[in-house]
């Protein structure tokens, strides 16, 4: 036989097809030996009088502790106008240190010896966790329990974290995935649920270290735990050491409310956002899902597995193997225990095949309630679920989390062999039925994110009616604002800006200013870094000024003059009258300034409006709006919680040239005839610095002839 | 509520010396005693770990053969490959093999004819383009016709195979999945069939989705464009410089005849490894290594890629225009993984830029703020020939690159001129070898090292070599290597800007 003469190896390569026909393989008819027998790990489960759960398993076969610890907090419990509270929680709980040991002698210790204990909070709950060479079990557990009970939240780790949140906002557009999962998120589940909002600017700057504390105090809590422990331990030693640790944390007794219901009405809908810089398109298309315990939970597993999940599957077999439309694509009717899952339907296209891929998806989609699965497909879908069951049960990782997660949910233990069992029923007609139920086809969002101008139809030719474009410009943290007026806030913020008025000296101090005069030094920020120029200003109040800035022999002029006014125009550097919503500007700048702003308060004329506190310049600040007469913020001051000094201010400016949110920071603060002002600011715009300013010479009161204010030569 | 650190800093070392000596006696043979290799007479190298744990096990084919090998004008074609080993074999795929091998002839004598007459570029005859290109498509589908589509992924998925995949580097091609352990001879069968008998179907379609990965990966992401303008800025001589996935023109050409005739070339057994982790029993899996495998007949592997990179005679340096947000990174010019001085590169590389205490962490994110992430790695893009040790930073939103920069070079700089403390390269061990037993703790990580190292060394047992390497190390070794190396004019730099729009 052929077979004979491979064994001894006397083939030739040229007779390679023939021997290979000769010994075929014959995958069908392959005998197995029987599986071995699945270990199930021996768990220990142990409660401690303050309701911590233990879940103990005992492995030797490494020299490694491993802790798993589930915590029932979640971001779902944090207020709306302060997103990303949990999840800075949850870092600074490890990061910021705790009352025995600062944060970066934990990182050392740790590092040093190659262990990790690390923190987070998520969406739905919370995990600690251990991973550590087991001779270190003690350290490992006490670093956990300090962190767990006792964290500081070190302010200068929560302005890492923060400054890590921003960044990450900052950087949220710059992957078309990212803004696709996003978005469809919201699409779903609506841009302010629990399951789909986001962190801006202004949520993340409105927690503070209060907050922190308070979240932790709150939820944070033993019989909230739950502690998965599996490693090179042995349990009655384990479970002492954690008495020890854990034993005397009394209870919180806090109830833990549950995540929110999700409110959801089926339509059709198209969503577009533009994207130029990618050569693909991301598509989404889908609605609601379903919850792990609905009744045709396995009818919908192997319907996922016919659609939309591996090799097998109809959407891979068509957008990608038949039609090579795209690398990635799938489909999912996904299911979660607390709330509804989303149904989703997803590809990745070159933009000129958006559409194209986008009929081709509905067709699968479609042929879900159409054409009951073959018998081959209901192979392929319930034999690599059965098949694979057995991969539940692999790591001890996986094993300890999910029963934590099924304990806290109220599953019974073998819910996954209950369902395999029901798995093992399913026919085609209940996976038709299956689809018939809960794919509603002509009621579902398309969302697609990509270079438009490429696609080879417009979205809103897709067949999801008009498409509406989602903007997804980052709002600054200034136009997030929304300003509550009540006489609670009339009131505080009056009692701020009278408090902020007595640290900069008293309001009788800035009523004696009536003219004032600064030179100084303008630095210019550049993409080659800080560029000097000379300043001079003349200011007689309420309503004139003029301001020089001089640099490389031209000089820029500035003037004010009682609603009129000139200035250099920098094209043609001639003077030029200035235009109306320059002085329309300059009116607001005139009120804005720190010193008119205190004469106002001293002639009863200001609006002050607690605007809600957060942090500014690295300090615990109020924010104080000060309103016109139609009720609109013209400016924020923040002000030190701790002192009363007013840190800067942030305004939306409309001048013509350089308009968008202005942040200004007072870097300095000098005494000038017994009153402090600013005498070094730097000057944000939309969130990068364009300039700092240093104040030399400060006169007040000084003589200033009006020939300054008039028209130039 | 504040005490000072000095004295809590004592409590948590305290803590530590207790136990650091036993886990310096953890007993390596415990793992070694567990892997088996042997030889088949046509070269392909079988290595076995028996890890009892659950009944399952993970299989891997390593093929020495990585995008370094792609030939001119067809870079990404080891990347392709790997996806079209996924395409089935004589016995895997078809409703009817003979018929479907005429079809398939056809379609690559029109493919031919058709790439030969677009390459001409602007004297090319576009009548004669559109003829072939008709004439094309209906080949391809008439050959479409006889396919079973993914029947290969299909029988793992069924059979209860999980993670199904591949990945290629710049080094190697690695194809693995799990299976019930029960099942080592679906693998055994399968896994040799396709690289005995592999039928490239579905070649044009799956050269589309190619095209769509790089767009994903590469295109429309920016840390992608950027790593791609690195890589191609660093090296002018040597392949590292070549996209893996390749260029856009090169997969738009990409022919059948190319894929087979990298195939011949680059599969023989002899430069295979295949790896089996998990509950099996090593003679058993002997005993199907051979009754498989054996049936390719023996061809010599191929010769080692040559290309050498010249000396870099002064720094290199590009600023991208990207709309997205800034991304810096910078690299050296550092030896091949089986050099002597790599461990000590290696360490260096740990104390600059791993874990929160590392020097570059320490200045950039935790005291000025400057970056969100920072980090530094070695072997880029890969370890088989000589490539970079590399530093990147994500600059805080409102911080630049030219910033992150300066700090950057403020610590390389300083382990150039001061010895790293007892204490640090202590540390540096520690992690070295506490990671080295946590990556004992899946079938599928040990399979992916033993199959590495087996390439890269020759032998699997360098793998347990590697703590005695970075033990060695010392902090002379650190200082020198970074003298050594770490030199403005062996370094080269890629920033991306944010573009004005």
């Amino acid at each position: 036989m052929l077979r004979t003469i491979l064994r001894n190896g006397l083939l030739a390569s040229a007779a390679v097809v023939l021997a290979v026909s000769a010994y075929a393989i014959d995958i069908e008819n392959l005998e197995y030996p029987r599986l071995n027998d699945l270990k199930t790990p021996d768990i220990e489960e142990v409660t401690l009088d303050n309701g911590i759960r233990l879940y103990i398993i005992e492995d030797e076969s490494l020299p490694v502790l491993n802790v798993s610890v589930r915590i029932n907090a979640g971001s779902y419990l944090e207020p709306a106008d302060k997103v990303g509270l949990a999840s800075i929680t949850g870092q600074v709980m490890r990061t910021g240190g705790t009352e025995k040991w600062t944060g970066d002698e934990i990182d050392e210790a740790l590092e040093q010896i190659g262990g990790t204990v690390e923190t987070s909070i998520g969406q739905l709950s919370g995990n600690a966790f251990i991973n550590i060479l087991s001779d270190y079990t003690d350290l490992g557990l006490e670093v956990l329990a300090e962190v767990l009970r006792r964290p500081v939240f070190d302010e200068d780790k929560i302005d890492l974290a923060k400054v890590g949140a921003r960044s990450g906002i900052s950087r949220r557009n710059d992957n078309a995935t990212g803004i696709a999962s996003r978005e469809f998120s919201q699409v779903i589940y609506g841009d302010e649920s629990v399951y789909a909002r986001n962190a801006e600017y202004a949520t993340i700057d409105a927690i503070t270290r209060d907050d922190l504390i308070a979240f932790h105090q709150q939820w944070v809590q033993p019989e909230g735990l739950q502690m998965a422990i599996w490693g090179n331990v042995k349990k009655r030693d384990i479970v002492r050491k954690i008495e020890e640790y854990f034993g005397d944390w009394e209870r919180g007794g806090v109830t833990i409310p549950a995540p929110p219901e999700v409110n959801y009405e089926f339509e059709r809908k198209a969503w577009v956002v533009d994207k130029t810089d990618v050569t693909q398109a991301n598509i989404r298309i889908g609605h609601i899902g379903g919850l792990m315990t609905d009744e045709d939970y396995a009818d919908r597993i192997v319907m996922n597995n016919v659609l939309g999940g591996g090799f097998a599957s109809r959407m891979f077999n068509i957008i990608r193997s038949k039609e090579g439309l795209a690398y990635g694509t799938f489909a999912s009717y996904t299911a979660n225990l607390t709330h509804p899952g989303v149904f989703i339907a997803y590809t990745d296209t070159k933009s000129e095949s958006a559409g194209k891929a986008v009929d081709k998806m509905m067709e699968v989609i479609e042929t879900m309630k159409t054409e009951p699965p073959t018998d081959e497909e209901m192979q392929f879908a319930k034999d690599g679920y059965l098949n694979s069951f057995v991969f539940n049960f692999d790591s001890k990782s996986e094993i300890l989390n999910r029963m934590m997660s099924f304990d806290h949910h109220g599953l019974p233990r073998d819910f996954l062999q209950q369902t395999k069992q029901k798995v093992e029923q399913v026919t085609p007609e209940d996976v038709v039925a299956a689809a018939k139920r809960n794919l509603t086809t002509d009621k579902m969002h398309l969302l697609v994110v990509g270079k438009t101008a490429d696609f080879d139809m417009p979205v809103s030719e897709m067949g999801f009616g008009p498409a509406t474009e989602i903007d997804i410009t980052i709002p600054t943290a200034e136009e997030q604002r929304e300003l509550v007026i009540s006489p609670e806030n009339l009131q505080r913020g009056q009692e701020i800006i009278e408090r902020a008025a007595e640290t900069h000296g008293g309001t009788d101090g800035f009523v004696a200013i009536e003219s004032i005069s600064r030179t100084g030094t303008l630095a210019l920020q550049t993409p080659n870094g800080p560029f000097p120029v000379a300043l001079k200003s003349w200011q007689v109040f309420p309503n004139k000024s003029r301001s020089e800035i001089s640099a490389m022999g031209a000089t820029f002029v500035d003037i004010t003059n009682d609603g009129i006014g000139w200035k250099t125009d920098q094209a043609t550097m001639q003077v030029v009258a200035k235009s109306e919503d320059d002085l329309a500007n300059d009116r607001l700048s005139e009120r804005r300034n720190l010193i008119a702003i205190f004469k106002s308060l001293a002639a009863d004329e200001l609006t002050a409006v607690y605007d809600g506190s957060g942090t500014f310049s690295g300090a615990d600040v109020d924010f104080v709006a000060l309103v016109d007469e139609t009720e609109e913020a013209y400016v924020r001051l923040a002000v030190a919680q701790e002192t009363g000094q007013v840190m800067g201010k942030t305004f939306i400016s409309t001048d013509p040239s350089q308009g968008g949110a202005v942040r200004e920071e007072y870097l300095e603060i000098r005494d000038v005839n017994g009153v402090k002002i600013a005498s070094k600011t730097a000057r944000y715009l939309n969130g990068d610095m364009v300039a700092e300013i240093t104040l030399e010479e400060v006169t007040v009161n000084g003589p200033i002839g009006d020939e300054m204010f008039s028209q130039p030569q | 509520m504040r005490r000072t650190p000095v004295s809590a800093a004592l409590t948590l070392v305290a803590s530590l010396c207790v136990a650091a000596s036993s886990v310096a006696a953890f007993d390596m043979s415990k793992l070694t005693d567990q892997v088996y290799d042997t030889t088949l007479a046509n070269g392909l190298k079988v290595i076995v770990m028996e890890r009892r744990d659950a009944p399952v096990a993970t299989f891997v084919t390593w093929a020495n053969v990585g995008s370094v090998d792609d030939p001119k004008e067809y870079t990404g074609m080891a990347h392709m490959f790997e996806h079209m080993a996924f395409k089935g074999t004589e016995t895997i795929g078809s409703s009817d093999i003979e018929a479907e091998l005429k079809l398939i002839a056809y379609e690559d004598s029109i493919y031919m004819e058709l790439r030969q007459e677009r390459t001409k570029g602007r004297l090319a005859d576009s009548a004669r383009i559109a003829e072939l290109e008709a004439a094309f498509n209906e080949a391809r589908d008439a050959a479409y016709e006889l396919v079973v589509p993914n029947e290969f992924g299909n029988i793992v998925d069924r059979e209860g195979g999980v993670g199904l995949n591949a990945f290629t580097s710049a080094d190697a091609t690695a194809y693995f999945f799990s299976l019930p352990s029960n099942k080592a001879e679906l693998w055994m069968a399968m896994e040799s069939e396709r690289f005995l008998t592999p039928v490239l179907r579905e070649m044009y379609q799956e050269r589309d989705v190619v095209a769509e990965e790089r767009r994903m990966r590469t295109e429309s992401n920016p840390i992608g464009r950027v790593v791609e303008e690195f890589l191609a800025l660093a090296f002018k001589a040597h392949p590292y410089g070549i996209p893996i996935v390749g260029h856009m023109s090169d997969i738009m050409n990409y022919s059948r005849t190319g894929a087979m005739a990298f195939y011949e070339k680059y599969y023989a057994p002899s430069n295979l490894s295949v790896v089996a982790v998990g509950d099996v029993d090593h003679d058993d899996i002997f005993a199907l290594a051979s009754k498989y495998w054996d049936r390719i007949p023996y061809r010599p592997a191929p010769a080692r890629m040559s290309t050498v990179e010249p000396e870099q005679l002064g720094e290199r340096r590009m600023v991208i225009e990207d709309p997205s947000q800034p991304i810096y990174i910078a690299g050296w010019h550092v030896p091949e993984i089986t050099h002597p001085d790599r461990p000590a590169i290696d360490a260096m590389l740990d104390y600059l830029g791993s874990g929160r205490t590392s020097l570059l962490y320490k200045n950039l994110v935790k005291e000025k703020k400057l970056a969100v992430d920072v980090g530094a790695f070695g072997g880029f893009p890969g370890d088989k020939y000589p490539g970079l040790a590399a530093v990147y930073a994500i600059p805080s939103q409102g911080q630049t690159n030219s910033e992150c920069e300066e700090q950057i070079l403020v610590e390389v700089e300083r382990l150039r001129n001061e010895l790293v403390s007892a204490e640090a390269l202590e540390g540096i061990k520690a992690r070295a070898k506490a990671s080295f037993i946590n990556n004992f703790n899946s079938n599928q990580g040990i399979a992916l090292q033993l199959g590495g190292y087996q390439q890269l060394w020759g032998d699997w047992r360098e793998l347990f070599g590697e703590l005695d390497r970075i033990n060695a190390v010392t902090a002379e070794d650190i200082q020198r290597v970074t003298n050594k190396y770490f030199t403005e004019k062996n370094r080269v730099v890629v920033m991306s800007e944010t573009s004005q729009s």
